[in-house]
């Protein structure tokens, strides 16, 4: 009879630690009012929330929209400033996958509460988005916002459904080396929901590339991405003018487009408008009016 | 101690003299040999690449080339891109670079009398570095070939005032002690790489990835533009290193008996020290700091050749080149269509190659 006994507190505790592992955050109820963000998404999806006058602290990078900028900065995105976020006195902190094993347990540790959302697709963007939603007591906002982006991309894919054409797709994220994205990227899958073909989908990550595959795969779009600074026109300037590129279908019937970073990589509500960005891009014909 | 370095100085120059007559033609075969190696290696590594060109494309479009020679081929415009505009130069730049750091690492080996010696040793690297990353970080768009240009002429002026604030340092009166040179180099070379690594970790996250794949090398935009470059600096540096084999030879007893025997010991060392750097600054410049080749070549040269510098510096030259070539094609053709840094594969596979050659030659002292 004892080990039925031991056989089932094992499957008790196999029970109870996915469970406990899901809950990440603790038991108070009470709404935030002092939230600080550690990614640029993040602070979109507070933002599109309307949670924008509660966040009291961003990070460096935190650009969007324009009246993040003024917030308190609490350090960049992996070099967070703890004693600036404790000194800021959160009643909530929204954090990303990279930092659950780093500035979390510390700020656990001083009775923080932290949420951590680490979308890597459109449909986690959704759900992430009710998820704070949820602990931010922001239902109506959070409604709202979630069906106006499903009906975006609804409306997007029954579009690019009337095509059978899926042009192939190079997107430069970097040009010296160059790197670019494959499958399990954010940008990787707003490329094929928009009715391309990312060329360099059968490999994982952000990945470095040497420039002969490039010309042998022979994109026929050329995505550039734009980040910021001065140097943010580099990487459309290099696929516009490197000699190598001249053989190539994107290059000889020119369509290598600038595209802003921010709304391809940043999994937040802006998203939508990269995929519709891109969509457009690749489909021009299905968007003449 | 003095005792103990005259006697194994003698022994090294019975050595060398003993044994020269023996080996003189069979290394001038050898070099001949790696020459032949050296043109064979660059033809096949010509035919690797993550796109398939199959190798009789290769050869005729190679053959094409050459003066005087007709041929028709039947590939496309993107393919002639693929090998004459982008492997080729990649190809012969690694070449340049690997020649330029297996030179240089046996010159500063032999002018510190110091096996761990590298061609980065007295702060070429960390001054490169330093000019790179702030090319990196100038606000500017990398427009045209003056741009292309940035960052290599930054980080070649870097390398090159490193060096020679670390001479100005080590210098006392009319002469230069091979140790102080030494520290010098690395206390500056340290100072530098704390304001780099500042630099570094308050910068853009995709400014991050120019200046981490500097830092460990890598040959991925090669064209022949940057072969014209380095291509002089590395043949000027070379030549006056391998006129200065002799004395470098004598130099390795003792600088003091070098004097006697009338060597202009420190005019030697400046005009060593000065070539050196030329051709180190010059490769580093476009390829970032690849490691290992430098400290690795000349060891393996003289473990097969010995220690004569007539042989070992051109040995060095020919060597080097072989290995990168060799290690760059397998950072481009390994994880096709993804790229390694250069260096990790130097490394990696130069390491436990030397650790062999280690095992086969274990006669206490071979330096």
């Amino acid at each position: 009879m004892n080990w039925q006994r031991i056989l089932l507190s094992i499957s008790l505790i196999f029970t109870i630690i996915p469970l406990t592992a899901c809950v990440e955050t603790d038991d108070s109820n009470i709404t935030p009012e002092r939230i600080i963000s550690l990614a640029p998404s993040n602070t979109e999806i507070l933002f599109a929330l309307n949670l924008g006058d509660s966040v009291v602290g961003v990070t460096e990078y935190c650009d969007y929209p324009p009246e993040a900028r003024q917030k308190t900065k609490i350090g960049g995105f992996s070099t967070v400033d703890i004693e600036k976020v404790i000194e800021l006195d959160p009643d909530m902190v929204l954090a990303t996958g990279i930092h659950r094993d780093t500035v979390v347990p510390q700020l656990r540790e001083k009775g923080i509460k932290v949420l951590i959302i680490d979308p890597q697709t459109l449909d986690e963007v959704l759900s992430d988005i009710a998820l704070v939603a949820v602990q931010t007591d922001r239902f109506e906002e959070s409604n709202m916002l979630v069906s106006d982006m499903e009906n975006r991309i609804k409306a997007l894919t029954s579009k690019i459904s009337s095509t059978s054409e899926k042009p192939s797709v190079f997107y430069v994220t970097w040009h010296d080396p160059i790197y670019t994205v494959g499958k399990g990227t954010l940008t990787n899958e707003l490329i094929e929901k928009a009715g391309g073909t990312n060329i360099f989908a059968d490999s994982e990550g952000h990945l470095q590339i040497n420039l002969e595959t490039v010309v042998t795969r022979n994109p026929e779009i050329i995505l550039a991405s734009a980040g910021h600074g001065a140097a943010e026109e580099s990487p459309v300037i290099w696929a516009q003018t490197d000699e190598r590129l001249r053989g190539i279908d994107a290059r000889l019937n020119d369509k290598i487009y600038q595209i802003d970073a921010d709304l391809v990589t940043r999994a937040g509500p802006r998203a939508v408008d990269g995929l519709e960005l891109i969509a457009k891009l690749i489909h021009p014909e299905l968007f003449v009016e | 101690m003095s005792v103990d370095t005259t006697e194994s100085s003698r022994h090294r120059i019975s050595n060398i003299r003993l044994t020269q007559p023996q080996h003189w033609r069979s290394r001038l075969y050898s070099m001949l040999g790696l020459t032949i190696l050296l043109a064979g290696v660059t033809v096949f590594a010509c035919s690797l690449g993550s796109a398939n060109v199959p190798f009789v494309t290769v050869w005729q479009m190679l053959i094409s080339k050459l003066p005087f020679v007709d041929i028709d081929g039947d590939w496309s415009t993107n393919t002639e891109i693929i090998i004459l505009e982008t492997r080729l130069p990649r190809i012969i730049l690694a070449g340049i670079v690997g020649a330029s750091l297996g030179v240089a690492g046996a010159t500063y080996q032999g002018l510190f009398r110091n096996p761990l010696a590298d061609p980065y040793l007295i702060g070429v690297s960390h001054g490169a570095l330093l000019g790179a990353a702030i090319g990196f970080l100038l606000p500017i768009n990398w427009q045209g070939l003056a741009g292309d240009m940035l960052i290599p002429l930054l980080a070649f002026v870097g390398a090159t005032i490193t060096v020679t604030i670390v001479y100005l340092i080590a210098r006392t009166g009319k002469s230069l002690p091979v140790t102080t040179l030494i520290l010098a180099g690395v206390a500056l070379g340290a100072f530098l790489s704390s304001i780099t690594s500042y630099l570094i970790i308050t910068s853009e996250s995709e400014k991050l990835h120019s200046i981490i794949s500097w830092m460990l090398g890598h040959f991925s935009l090669s064209s022949w533009d940057e072969v014209l470059i380095v291509l002089p600096c590395m043949v000027i540096g070379t030549l006056i290193i391998w006129i200065y084999a002799r004395p470098l030879n004598v130099m390795q007893l003792d600088e003091e008996q070098a004097q006697q025997l009338g060597i202009n010991v420190e005019k030697v060392k400046i005009i060593l020290l000065a070539a050196a750097t030329l051709v180190t600054a010059a490769a580093v410049a476009f390829c970032g700091t690849i490691g290992f080749v430098g400290i690795i070549i000349p060891h393996a040269v003289r473990l097969i050749w010995g220690a004569d510098y007539r042989f070992l510096l051109p040995f060095s030259t020919l060597t080097g080149a072989i290995f990168l070539i060799l290690a760059d094609t397998l950072a481009r053709t390994v994880m096709t269509p993804e790229e390694i840094p250069v260096g990790i594969i130097t490394a990696f596979v130069g390491a436990p190659f030397f650790l062999y050659l280690l095992h086969q030659r274990k006669r206490g002292t071979f330096f």
